[in-house]
């Protein structure tokens, strides 16, 4: 949760703060929670992604995943995924949607707009635990990404 | 008649007097030597009755015995023609004749030869009375038998049997009665039908109208009759064409014309028309019955908006739907999740009690988030899109029940399918429907020690009937009218898991797909769940729910 930190990889944009802490929880279990950054909408994520500043584009710069929620304030999550792959820095960025939507509408959408994957968050947490680990593990130490040094 | 007897010999009767002695003595001549008595008298079907001046029948013919039965002798010196007369209609005679000729007359012979003794001709209509008592009709000529001196001698009665004329103007009287009748029936059929009717002849020229018809154009009957038909419309090109159709279809229905009446109030109008014949086949022109349909669609304009509203209603409740679920499992699943947290991190400090306690409020979050999701289901399966195409039933039964084994490979299960009729549906829908009918089968006979399940269809009917048949817990009939309610669970759901909707599920999709599904089932013994879906030459085109 320390933008300024060399091992932030993942960035989290979910504006419920339950589950935000249960992604976290779950990511923290994977060994993964020291790399996430949390926005709580739209209009944040594409602050913190292109915002003016040095920061922005230092913290962009070290992003290999984002975790996005669909239905958000302000700007909703789709708008975030459209500017994502508008925008040179981040046309390649992989992006997992995380929602509760199961609407197929949604998901084609999603994929329309150049979504890597698409995952429901379960209810049972458990489960939920688990998909989220399982998705943060193969996402960061699994896929192979356009730049990776690895 | 009367010229006749006066002036038999002349063969052009012009009235005047005799001419001269001479005139007289040819006349006296003739009658002397009987010619003419001979010829009138020798007539069998002329009654010919002559008397003297008081009406004492003095002569009797043929015609005259054979008419009414008597003999000569019977008659002759003995009575007038007035006893062989109706005698209600002497009398009623004798009274015509007092007022008409205003003097007072006798009933009885005076007033059959009333005005024959005045020098009226009269021919009048009598019954007269046979020698047996019958009667018949005649008509009767009465002239004066004169003397030399002009004085009245006798009368000749000339009658003639009417029985015959009588009948037929009778039988023309009930066959003008019944033709009137008739035409009234036809009449007041044409003019009590609220539908304005009309007939024309084979070119379009109206030939009769009824009272709605006139109402609808404004025009009376005289002015509509002649004039053509698709005067009467805003579009008589259309009107035209239509009585073209009917002529060569020999008929149209529902066929939309607007009426435009003389003050040009506009009227639409839906027509049914047929040719009409006579007996012998002949073409004699359309008969058109025109039905106001302004109201109609009215209320099809209204039914349109109702139908609009609804659709919009109903999208509203899915994105309520939509929204509700979508916003509901967050937080269901920080309910699950933080009461799980409360377990990991603080259970040490919870009793057993406590922990259970917290479960409950697990599972229960749990089991909601399957109820949203299986709501959510049921609503997707009125929203979605039906497409329909060949499906090959007995493959996807196969699939499924593949899939289903594999997921219990310990249970001893007996699975058969008969060879099942193809069907028109959406493949994924229809596969649907089979994941949950046999997901039931399996699962309500999940504690027999071998379960039996089967699967059948045939086609019957215009439509592909199938069904599955397990051995499993059964159901109640009594509680049939619940098996395919949205969270509606015949059993408990510690005996099968599961919120109750796969049947309502079921019943939507058949429901789209214009199909139909019901159950029979036996507590204990087993079910047997079947449903129909129609074949592809009677599907109707699919629709959104309203």
């Amino acid at each position: 949760m320390k933008k300024h930190e060399q091992e932030l990889q993942i960035l989290l944009v979910e504006d419920n703060a339950a589950d935000a802490e249960m992604t976290m929880d779950a990511l923290r279990q994977a060994r993964l929670v020291n790399q996430v950054q949390w926005v709580k909408d739209g209009a944040e994520a594409l602050d913190f992604l292109f915002g003016h500043g040095a920061e922005a584009a230092a913290a962009g710069n070290r992003l290999r995943l984002v975790l996005l929620d669909l239905r958000l304030p302000r700007v909703d999550g789709l708008d975030v995924l459209r500017a994502l792959r508008a925008d040179e820095r981040t046309r390649r960025l992989p992006v997992v949607v995380l929602t509760s939507s199961h609407e197929e509408v949604d998901v084609v959408r999603a994929y329309d707009l150049g979504v890597n994957s698409y995952l429901v968050k379960p209810v049972e947490s458990e489960a939920f635990m688990s998909v989220v680990g399982q998705m943060g593990l193969y996402w960061m130490l699994l896929n192979r990404a356009p730049g990776d040094t690895r | 008649m009367t010229h006749a007897i006066r002036d038999p010999a002349n063969p052009t009767p012009t009235d005047g007097p005799p001419t001269g002695r001479a005139e007289i003595r040819r006349q006296e001549a003739l009658l002397k030597t009987g010619a003419l008595q001979d010829a009138i008298f020798n007539s069998a079907n002329f009654s010919s009755i002559a008397t003297d001046a008081q009406g004492v029948i003095q002569i009797f013919n043929v015609g005259a015995e054979r008419m009414l039965g008597y003999d000569a002798a019977d008659v002759v010196n003995k009575i007038t023609p007035a006893d062989i007369s109706d005698p209600q209609e002497v009398i009623a005679r004798a009274k015509a004749l007092s007022v008409e000729l205003e003097t007072p007359i006798t009933p009885g012979f005076e007033a059959l030869v009333f005005k024959a003794s005045r020098g009226i001709e009269d021919i009048y209509e009598l019954t007269y009375i046979r020698q047996d008592g019958s009667r018949f009709p005649a008509v009767v000529s009465v002239t004066a038998l004169r003397d030399a001196q002009d004085a009245i001698i006798g009368y000749l009665l000339i009658g003639t049997d009417n029985t015959a004329r009588k009948q037929v103007e009778a039988e023309q009287q009930v066959l003008s009665q019944r033709l009137r009748d008739h035409q009234f029936y036809t009449r007041s059929l044409f003019e009590s039908n609220s539908d304005a009717l009309m007939t024309t002849d084979q070119f379009g020229i109206i030939t009769d109208v009824n009272k709605q018809m006139e109402a609808l154009t404004g025009c009376t009957r005289d002015e509509l009759i002649g004039a053509p038909f698709s005067n009467c419309f805003t579009d008589p090109a259309r009107a035209e064409a239509g009585i073209k159709q009917v002529l060569s279809e020999k008929k149209i229905t529902n066929y939309e014309l607007t009426a435009r009446s003389r003050d040009g109030k506009e009227t639409v109008v839906s027509y049914n028309a047929t040719t009409f014949y006579d007996r012998d086949r002949k073409l004699q022109g359309v008969f058109a019955a025109a039905r106001d349909i302004t109201e109609h669609l009215c209320l099809e304009q209204v039914l349109q908006e109702k139908n609009a509203a609804l659709l919009e209603a109903n999208k509203e409740l899915e994105d309520f739907a939509y929204s509700v679920s979508h916003d509901l499992r967050a937080p269901l699943r920080a309910i699950d999740g933080f009461s799980r947290k409360v377990i990991i991190g603080y259970g040490e400090r919870l009793d057993e009690e406590g922990r259970r306690q917290l479960q409950v409020v697990r599972d229960n979050a749990q089991r909601m988030g399957r109820l949203i999701d299986n709501l959510l289901a049921f609503s997707r399966m009125g929203r979605r899109e039906v497409v329909l195409q060949p499906l090959d039933m007995g493959a996807m039964v196969t699939g499924v029940a593949d899939e289903l084994r594999a997921a219990e490979p310990q249970r001893s299960i007996v699975f058969a399918c008969a060879p099942l009729p193809r069907a028109w549906g959406d493949a994924a829908m229809m596969r649907q429907v089979w994941v949950n009918l046999l997901s039931n089968a399996f699962k309500f006979s999940r504690r027999r020690q071998t379960a039996h399940i089967e699967v059948g269809g045939h086609t019957q009917g215009g439509e592909c009937l199938y069904w599955v048949k397990d051995d499993g817990a059964g159901f109640d009939m009594q509680y049939a009218g619940k098996l395919f309610g949205v969270f509606q669970r015949l059993h408990r759901e510690d005996e099968f898991e599961g919120v109750g909707c796969g049947l309502a599920i079921v019943a939507r999709i058949l429901q789209r797909h214009h199909g139909r599904i019901w159950g029979e089932g036996t507590p204990d013994a087993g079910a047997t769940l079947h449903f129909a879906l129609p074949l592809p030459s009677v599907t109707p085109p699919v629709t959104q729910d309203p």
